[in-house]
């Protein structure tokens, strides 16, 4: 079991793996697997000093308390995130998250590449909508060089957007529930996504990472199949969200396993600079399309839902309503959708005079966010990309504490991180 | 642009601004000194004629010459995201006042500045590496830190003219250099 924070160690790499030392061990194999199966291989207890008063702080364990550590490799967690709990009986007294299993050095990545390479090179961030990855780094670098983008295009970039938050929050109620134990409702969302998802690869000619967006325009004009796919979709979209989210709404389960569980106020939310359904939930209406809009977002009417519980059932139920607000966006996108070019005339090398340029833009999870540096050559000299589920999860050492270990899921689920962003 | 912003924002922060409010299409620009950022925060936060009650981003910057911290923020007061940059941190040992006594969820972004480029912020209680391993010891995103691949390093760098617009600050006054020499293992 546990020991104090920064004694000696019997195995000197962290059990994750995430430490570089222990891979150039020359040790016994079998004598290393020895130890590290008497040391305990879960360990949660850092091998090395801690290296902050609050690391030692969480690290020193009270009477009667103990650590369990969940994940890196947990199928609750969204992806490889590790929370280190420190439990009283089944109550939970803190959260340590760790994070960085993920980290692929994406930004530098992205500085090392032309400002055309960039757009894919953000896509595999947020993998279960990456349009809006995309979206922000093409509304900075426009701002940038001061692209105006046809209006086409514009509305052929609202209309795919919206139609993938649907299939993200659809897949986000799924595994809301499956985290609390049902079953049915992650099928439902997937047949969802998976039509969605069918349709934009009619579009783009990728499922996951489409790499759509172009710096003054999207890559490809709207297709038969896409349409008549897309008109299929439609005329029982708005039903079939009602059936999904009837699933949920009233089951009492469901209900009372979420009602009350992981309050968030408005203040706290505020302070920890949350954003998306999760700040809504709080009864803060913030949503970057209306409070600092962009593309053609103005001309569109629909409502920014809100609510005051700021508990797991409203983040759930704000994105059951901003379902309902995307499919009226989508409708009135076909209705509305202008004829004429689906890209500004731009030259083949792109080299913005030197500037800076904020873009931001409202992806399912919150504001995504991109901050470019231009230095006059062909790549960015910065390149930073705000992930709002990095954000929103920080509140988890806030939200958990007192609440007990099954709740652990309802509160980080309902958060709704996506792991290739935070990691970055 | 909202020009309101600009004369609202010289007469509440006037002598802590460093040069002149910048504006261009949607954003703001203000530059402050490291040491007067808690200060030029709060006035921002609290306010009643600012209010810039969200803390959209903050990022690190290594500009090759010195350090910058830039806090973007967003006010319902405004039209215009402002961007404030905290300017002239030295690169040998950069140092600036944490801003989690206003924003609590700065901790983990400031962790990330401190993680990718060695900026260390005074005040924020649990500054360790968030993403990199915690026996790691370089600071990935800092200009002087080259990829193994890095264009302006490789042996073919100089065939495409635009990659020698990317040689390293340290190699700036003589662009062959960076040819010549091996590339970084």
């Amino acid at each position: 079991m546990a020991t104090a924070a920064g004694a000696a160690h019997p195995w000197a790499t962290s059990p994750s793996g995430k430490s570089t030392a222990g891979r150039q061990s020359t040790d016994d194999p079998r004598i290393t697997l020895d130890r590290q199966v008497g040391a305990g291989l879960y360990e949660p207890i850092p091998p090395y000093p801690t290296r902050t008063e609050r690391e030692g702080e969480f690290y020193s364990l009270g009477d009667g308390e103990m650590f369990l550590n969940v994940g890196p490799h947990h199928p609750a967690t969204h992806g490889v995130l590790r929370l280190v709990l420190k439990l009283s009986g089944e109550q939970i007294v803190d959260v340590d998250p760790v994070l960085g299993y993920l980290h692929r050095g994406v930004e530098k990545i992205c500085e090392n590449s032309d400002y055309y390479h960039v757009i894919d090179q953000v896509d595999p961030l947020e993998y279960i909508s990456s349009l809006f990855q995309e979206w922000a780094a093409v509304l900075s670098f426009e701002k940038l060089m001061d692209v105006r983008v046809p209006r086409r295009a514009e509305y052929i970039r609202v209309l795919s957007g919206e139609l993938l938050r649907v299939a993200s929050h659809t897949l986000y109620m799924g595994f809301l529930a499956l985290d609390l134990g049902g079953l049915t409702p992650i099928l439902y969302g997937f047949i969802e996504r998976d039509e969605i998802v069918e349709m934009l690869a009619a579009l783009t000619g990728a499922r996951m990472l489409f790499n759509y967006y172009r710096i003054g325009g999207v890559n490809g004009d709207l297709n038969h199949e896409f349409m008549s796919r897309l008109g299929d979709w439609m005329s029982r979209a708005a039903r079939q969200t009602e059936a999904s989210a009837g699933l949920l709404n009233e089951n009492e389960i469901f209900v009372r396993r979420t009602r009350g569980v992981g309050k968030m106020d408005r203040e706290t939310a505020l302070r920890f600079g949350v954003t998306g359904g999760n700040l809504r939930a709080a009864g803060v209406p913030f949503d970057v399309r209306r409070a600092h809009p962009y593309s053609v977002y103005p001309e569109l009417e629909f409502n920014i839902p809100t609510r005051q519980e700021g508990d797991s059932l409203a983040r759930y139920l704000i994105r059951v309503d901003e379902v309902r607000e995307s499919i009226k966006i989508i409708d009135q996108c076909l209705h509305g959708m202008p004829d004429g070019p689906i890209m500004a005339r731009l030259p083949r090398l792109l080299r913005p005079r030197p500037g800076r340029a904020w873009g931001a833009c409202e992806g399912p999870r919150g504001m995504m966010g991109v901050y470019s540096i231009s230095d006059g050559s062909d790549q960015p000299f910065r390149f930073r990309i705000h992930d709002p589920s990095f954000v929103n999860l920080q509140t988890v050492p806030t939200l958990l504490p007192g609440n007990l270990l099954a709740d652990t899921m309802a509160i980080v689920a309902s958060l709704d991180p996506v792991m290739g962003g935070i990691d970055k | 642009m909202d020009r309101s912003l600009k004369a609202r924002l010289e007469a509440r922060l006037g002598s802590q601004l460093r040069g002149s409010v910048y504006q261009r299409g949607d954003e703001t620009e203000i530059r402050v000194d490291p040491g007067s950022v808690p200060e030029v925060l709060t006035v921002l936060h609290d306010s009643v004629d600012l209010h810039f009650e969200i803390l959209a981003d903050l990022a690190g910057v290594d500009t090759g010459e010195v350090m910058q911290v830039v806090y973007h923020l967003w006010s319902p007061m405004t039209s215009d995201w402002l961007r404030v940059i905290a300017d002239g941190i030295s690169r040998e040992d950069p140092r600036t006042p944490s801003a989690t006594f206003i924003w609590t969820g700065a901790e983990w972004l400031e962790r990330e500045a401190y993680d990718m480029f060695g900026i260390v912020f005074e005040g924020n209680r649990d500054l360790r590496r968030i993403f990199m391993p915690p026996d790691y010891t370089s600071f990935p995103l800092r200009k002087d830190f080259l990829l193994p691949d890095d264009a302006a390093r490789s042996p073919g760098a100089g065939v495409r003219h635009v990659e020698r617009a990317h040689v390293p600050a340290d190699l700036a006054d003589d662009p062959a250099a960076g040819i010549r020499r091996a590339p970084v293992s």
